[in-house]
């Protein structure tokens, strides 16, 4: 699974840091209320119960005896039942007489013992507070008050701090987003720089001095990008330089084998063998060479000019002695490329048909692009992707027959296309055989 | 049989070209420094002048210098460098060919083959002596003369072939394919040798060669002579 990214990771975080931070505040902010409302009114139902028991016991008292109307005296609002408890018998004011079975066993013990208490329970689903007040003679005076609105202020403060909590984490995951989005802005300068060496640009490094914060980031970033320019120069250098120290000698060995190949007829039969194998060989010696400075060469800038394609293509394979009727040129115009450079790419392209694919068989150009088709066996699909690189010979190489190359030939194709910002392909060739494509923008 | 001068400092290189350009059915002169390259080449008056590039004491770009000083003799540079400036230049200081070592002995007998044509007057010289005028510049094409004003411009024969060779196309644009296969006998080579050698004409053929008048370039296509 691919781990989300550092954006969403960042926001995620702070929308999470912003919920524990709100709901903790709300949590707490919840409790206060709750339980300073809840005492406030407690105390005021408390003192409320007291006076009203001081007038019931004043009434009963004063010699009233009906003691339903005692209550009934009493000035009591929707949310508040009145009970008294004489004798064992149960006295309300209302109709409801089951109301005194809400009056927990407990505080009715404890009043039983002459202890005023209350007692909070729960009623028809809402909170309610049970006063027991004893009075003179077996007579306990209870108030049963239901705290109704208190819940639904509480329910309507819940909802209310609840939405404040999701608006928080909400706005925490923004401004994480946001933040992020400044705070990642110099890696994408990281990014582009990364990307531009990876293109061949080289030169490309980052300033240290814009974000103090990712200074250290930037200078290891461009000194990891001067090694590699370094290792690179040295790296093309060196074959650049082996390459050079080779020619003079090669000089000689070509100069030298010419003269006695001139006079391999007088030789005796296995001199001249082995006189064939050396000719042979010094001139793959110095193809190799010449491929070899090549690709050193490689990364020089291309030097692009107007060229007329279709004239370049039939004079290089002209030049190749091969039949300029293979030529199949479609309307490719002017190309802006390296003259030189594509004389060579396609040049390599026709040898390589020659020598692996048994002769091309056409040479397509077009808008931008350039084909060689050849009658050879064609080229296995796991072999396509390797078959640009230096030194992989075709199927044919296998067993190394006479007329070899080098090896590099079309890595220098895929070099030069690649100079060009192009790219070079191989594909079957309907009908069989191999199609060799280079496209240059 | 003609004679080449090889100035090559590199001992083994040297005999094996001498030998070999032998067998071609050349008379090799062998020197090893520039210095002696010039006496010999006053000594003996080869046809031919091939260079190497590096040499002790002088150095080859100067030695081409003093060599088409007095003389218009082809010279050709064998190097083994390899990179534009050092081409450009030794064109510049006058050499017609350039090839880089290893050089095949085959293409070295082409190049030399191609040179001794160009040298030649061509086959069809007539006792009618053609006179081929853009303004005031004429050109003898039998005669070997190019003339300025009236007065005679010393050219080098492989400067003469390509101004022939435009002179026999008047106001038409030949490219520099076309005057590489045409002057020097490339089925492909390097455009540079056509681009210095048109810049060392300028020279030698303009009033003012940074805008010339006569030897124009046609951008993207090539070069054209017009009076």
């Amino acid at each position: 699974m691919r781990r989300a990214g550092l954006r969403t990771r960042v926001s995620a975080a702070f929308a999470v840091g912003a919920l524990a931070l709100s709901v903790c505040v709300t949590v707490v902010s919840y409790e206060l209320t709750r339980s300073t409302l809840f005492r406030e009114r407690e105390r005021t139902a408390v003192r409320a119960a007291y006076f009203d028991a001081a007038l019931v016991d004043a009434s009963l008292s004063g010699g009233a005896t009906n003691v339903a109307d005692v209550l009934g005296s009493l000035d009591a609002g929707g949310d508040r039942y009145v009970l008294i408890q004489r004798a064992g018998r149960w006295y309300s004011r209302s109709a409801d007489t089951d109301t005194h079975a809400a009056v927990p066993p407990g505080l009715r013990e404890m009043a039983a013992g002459g202890v005023a208490a209350a007692q909070r329970i729960r009623r028809d689903g809402a909170p309610a507070l049970v006063i027991a007040v004893p009075l003179d003679g077996d007579t306990v005076f209870y108030e049963i008050v239901a705290q109704r609105e208190l819940e639904r202020t509480l329910q309507v403060l819940a909802l209310a701090l609840a939405a404040v909590a999701i608006m928080m984490a909400a706005g925490g995951a923004a401004v994480g987003w946001y933040v992020t989005r400044h705070a990642l802005r110099p890696l994408g300068a990281v990014a582009d720089a990364a990307r531009g060496i990876a293109d061949g640009d080289l030169a490309t490094r980052l300033d240290p001095d814009t974000e103090p914060d990712l200074a250290a980031l930037a200078a290891s970033f461009n000194h990891m990008a001067d090694e590699l320019d370094r290792r690179m120069r040295r790296d093309r250098r060196f074959a650049a330089d082996v390459s050079h120290e080779l020619r003079s000698p090669l000089q000689t060995l070509a100069a030298a084998v010419s003269v006695v190949d001139r006079r391999r007829d007088g030789l005796d039969e296995r001199s001249a063998a082995a006189v064939g194998l050396i000719v042979a060989e010094v001139n793959r010696f110095q193809e190799l060479v010449g491929d070899l400075l090549e690709l050193a060469r490689g990364d020089q800038p291309v030097t692009r000019e107007p060229v007329d394609i279709a004239e370049l293509v039939t004079r290089v394979v002209r030049a190749h002695g091969l039949d300029p009727g293979i030529v199949e040129a479609g309307d490719p115009g002017q190309w802006r490329v390296d003259a030189r450079r594509v004389e060579q790419t396609l040049g390599n392209l026709l040898e390589n048909a020659t020598r692996y694919g048994g002769g091309p068989t056409a040479v397509r150009v077009g808008k931008g692009f350039l084909e060689v088709d050849d009658a050879g066996p064609g080229v296995p699909e796991e072999l396509r992707a390797t078959i640009f690189d230096r030194f992989v010979r075709g199927p044919a190489a296998g067993a190394r027959g006479t007329g070899d190359g080098t090896g590099l030939g079309l890595a220098i194709v895929a070099e030069h296309a690649a100079a060009h910002g192009g790219t070079a392909s191989v594909r079957e060739r309907p009908g069989g055989g191999a199609r060799f494509r280079v496209e240059l923008p | 049989m003609t004679s080449v001068l090889l100035i090559e400092d590199d001992d083994r290189i040297r005999l094996s070209l001498s030998l070999a350009l032998e067998d071609e059915g050349y008379t090799a002169h062998a020197v090893a420094t520039a210095e002696d390259g010039l006496a010999e080449q006053r000594r003996v008056g080869a046809e031919t002048v091939l260079v190497d590039l590096m040499l002790p004491g002088m150095d080859g770009f100067e030695c081409i210098r003093r060599l088409r000083r007095d003389d218009d003799v082809p010279i050709v540079v064998i190097s083994a460098r390899d990179d534009t400036h050092d081409i450009v230049a030794a064109l510049e200081a006058g050499a017609d060919d350039y090839l880089v070592k290893p050089v095949a002995v085959k293409e070295l007998a082409a190049r030399l083959r191609a040179l001794r044509r160009r040298g030649r007057a061509p086959a069809s010289a007539a006792p009618a002596m053609r006179t081929l005028a853009f303004g005031d510049l004429e050109l003898r094409p039998e005669a070997g003369e190019v003339r300025l004003h009236g007065d005679q411009v010393r050219v080098t024969r492989t400067e003469f072939r390509l101004l022939c060779e435009l002179a026999d196309h008047p106001g038409q644009v030949l490219s520099r394919q076309q005057l590489l296969q045409r002057v020097w006998g490339y089925e492909i080579g390097d455009e540079r040798l056509v681009d210095v050698h048109v810049g060392r004409l300028r020279h030698k053929i303009e009033d003012v060669p940074g805008t010339p008048r006569h030897l124009v370039t046609v951008r993207g296509l090539g070069y054209k002579l017009q009076p």
